[in-house]
């Protein structure tokens, strides 16, 4: 292990902030100019990556009596690849939505620091090691993400962005909550020797249910996910794509792993978060298919996807080595495959509003003619949430159901043909009054090139890492199933 | 002592419908919280506390209610409140919150590891810590569950919080991760009040409403 690396790692964490507030004083007003600035970071990652063979990278920080500790793993370097470029890719369409669609609009700047300290708060996240650094990242992550949502300023936009602020400062509570109880009964923060000690007894059980209700909460799991389709409708597009692709999978993210760490064999209370997420799939495929506006089918299909994840739990659980390791690598690659469609396609619709002028399904008569890029945009991006091959939707999915085929576990694989069912259905729906002809419309606003190219190149990413799956995967091997 | 003036203390704030008056007794209660903080021996998380919790957070609370001959200026008095549609759903998980910590605290107290665990504080002290948390998080819970008027569950929200920092503290003493986790929580509690008040204070003069229900809506 050379000793550049952990200055770089932190170096790659913490550079947004900064460049953030750069952009907050001089806004950029080229795509490159954002290319240029960031473009380092997902380079410093990779070649962390390519040394991740040498182990984990870990330490521990001091501040007075108090030491965080955080970790590297492969699991956490992939996350944060993944972070940059998402993010890397968002920003360069602010740019361009900022110049095609907000022009005069001061606030627009604000987008950038908040931008930054979301880009801080996620790669913390990622390489947290103990309860207090999480818990940091986590508040951050969310007051960040509500200044974000609350930027168009509308009266809408606020009351989605209140309900949304007061829904997760109750369920950082929560967290808190659950926090005490483990502190109080462990007497540590540091998830390795927490899990050393930790015994599945009552007191770990309701300290993890009161942790996983606030985590729920945040991660707009079915039945609390009824914040996340009101505070995407008036968001901004670059703002959405952001939300829907990383925020709501951090919270995810912290609850599998603490899951893993302190309860692996609760079977029962898995199963439990396996049935939310079954639920979590119909209902929000029901919701996508019902929907009117574009963004709300975006918005809903997010609900569904959430829930394949959640599908990992009962996977997991006292589960056989084999099948373990399946569940592990389908729950990560559903992750990165969802996060780069979600944000290609919250984009693309975000282009189809915009040039249309109308929110609505049924005003996008005559897009198949007039703007087939950002079309095709949205159905690359949708093959990934179907699981067609060779996307790498195709690749967790199948994973996913030979995990729970081998296991036994018939139920999931129901679970996964109805969702995919219903996710052609929402897709088709949406692409067939896209097709319609009888268009009375004639104006549609022209859009910059970036903001065509951008959705694309991530869609087709998501495509793409079905085919490299083998890349991360072997990654994953190397770290193994907590 | 300390903690029965904070379990008054949060009564009064959360039963007031004299907005302004609820503000000043918050910051009373904010005020008694920085104190059992400084008896606790944690002198750096008492001046937090009165930095961040009293003046600021406090300061904040009474911005959202103006001053006398700003227009459009928030009413000062909340009119008493209907039941709304997921008023049960509400009651439901802030009484699961509350069974399910009660229940911990029992298990807890019941073996004798907590008390080896923390270690700072007489067991009197501990008990009394975690009793006033429970109760203080319990009046928080019912006014976030029953009010509507969105300065009144932000003033709910931020007792809440309170009350999860007295039972932390109640559990693990003032170890250095306690303060942190605690110091965490009220830069949170502020920065989320500041938001709070300055988007009712803008939804106030937009729309003329202070609850999230649009007018005519459940």
């Amino acid at each position: 292990m050379s000793a550049a690396m952990t200055p770089l790692l932190w170096l790659a964490l913490v550079a947004p902030l900064p460049l953030g507030l750069l952009a907050l004083w001089k806004p950029p007003y080229r795509m490159r100019d954002v290319v240029i600035a960031a473009g380092g970071l997902p380079l410093v990652t990779l070649w962390l990556l390519s040394r991740a063979g040498e182990g984990a990278l870990q330490g521990s920080l001091a501040l007075g009596g108090l030491s965080l500790h955080w970790r590297l793993d492969a699991l956490a370097a992939l996350l944060l690849l993944l972070t940059q470029l998402v993010l890397l890719a968002s920003a360069a369409y602010a740019v361009g939505h900022r110049r095609a669609a907000l022009s005069g609009d001061a606030s627009h700047a604000r987008f950038w620091p908040l931008l930054g300290g979301l880009a801080v708060a996620l790669g913390v996240i990622w390489v947290a090691a103990d309860l207090l650094l999480l818990y940091a990242g986590l508040e951050l992550m969310g007051l960040c993400a509500v200044g974000m949502m609350l930027l168009p300023g509308k009266a809408e936009a606020i009351r989605a962005g209140l309900r949304y602020l007061l829904y997760a400062l109750v369920g950082s509570l929560a967290w808190l909550l659950g926090v005490a109880l483990l502190l109080g009964a462990w007497g540590t923060l540091e998830l390795s020797a927490l899990a050393a000690v930790a015994e599945p007894d009552i007191t770990t059980r309701i300290g993890m249910a009161l942790l996983a209700g606030g985590l729920l909460l945040k991660a707009a799991i079915f039945p609390l996910h009824g914040w996340l389709a009101p505070v995407h409708a008036s968001a901004w597009t670059p703002v959405s794509a952001v939300h829907g692709a990383l925020v709501v999978k951090a919270s995810f993210f912290i609850l599998i792993i603490l899951w893993r760490l302190l309860l692996p064999e609760a079977v029962a209370a898995a199963w439990a978060l396996g049935l939310l997420g079954a639920a979590a799939v119909l209902w929000g495929g029901l919701k996508a298919w019902r929907a009117d506006s574009l963004k709300q089918v975006v918005a809903w299909s997010t609900v569904g996807q959430l829930g394949y994840l959640m599908l990992a739990f009962p996977l997991l659980a006292g589960a056989a080595a084999p099948v373990a390791a399946m569940a592990w690598q389908s729950t990560w690659l559903q992750l990165a495959g969802h996060a780069l469609a979600k944000a290609a396609m919250f984009m693309a619709a975000g282009n189809l509003m915009f040039s249309t002028g109308a929110s609505r399904l049924a005003d996008l008569a005559g897009t198949s003619r007039r703007l087939p890029l950002s079309l095709m945009t949205f159905g690359i991006a949708a093959v990934t949430l179907m699981g067609l091959p060779p996307s790498a939707g195709f690749t967790a999915k199948w994973l996913l159901l030979q995990a729970s085929l081998a296991s036994g576990q018939w139920l999931w694989a129901a679970v996964l043909v109805l969702g995919t069912l219903l996710t052609a259905a929402y897709v088709f729906r949406m692409l067939r009054c896209s097709f319609v002809e009888e268009a009375p419309r004639h104006e549609f606003q022209p859009l910059p090139r970036g903001m065509d190219l951008t959705p694309l190149l991530l869609a087709l990413a998501a495509i793409g890492l079905g085919l490299v799956a083998e890349w991360p995967l072997s990654l994953l091997r190397q770290g193994g199933v907590p | 002592m300390t903690s029965i003036a904070l379990i008054l203390l949060a009564l009064f704030c959360l039963l007031d419908r004299y907005l302004r008056r609820a503000c000043v007794v918050f910051i009373a209660f904010a005020l008694v919280m920085s104190f059992a903080w400084w008896r606790l021996g944690a002198p750096w998380l008492a001046a937090a506390e009165l930095l961040l919790g009293a003046l600021l957070t406090g300061g904040v609370l009474l911005h959202a209610l103006g001053r006398a001959g700003d227009v459009p200026r928030l009413p000062q008095r909340d009119a008493p409140t209907r039941r709304g549609a997921q008023a049960p759903l509400r009651w439901l998980a802030a009484l699961a919150w509350l069974g399910l910590t009660a229940l911990a605290m029992a298990a807890l107290f019941g073996t004798e590891r907590l008390i080896l665990a923390a270690g700072r504080l007489p067991e009197g002290g501990m008990i009394s810590l975690v009793l006033s948390g429970l109760l203080v998080m319990a009046l928080g819970l019912w006014a976030f569950a029953h009010y509507r008027h969105l300065l009144r569950r932000l003033l709910a929200f931020n007792v809440l919080g309170s009350g999860v920092f007295l039972l932390l503290a109640g559990l693990a003493g003032t170890a250095p991760e306690v303060q942190g986790l605690i110091l965490v929580g009220l830069v949170v509690a502020l920065v989320g009040s500041v938001l709070g008040v300055l988007l009712l204070r803008r939804l106030h003069a937009l729309e003329g409403s202070v609850t999230l229900e649009s007018e005519g809506g459940p």
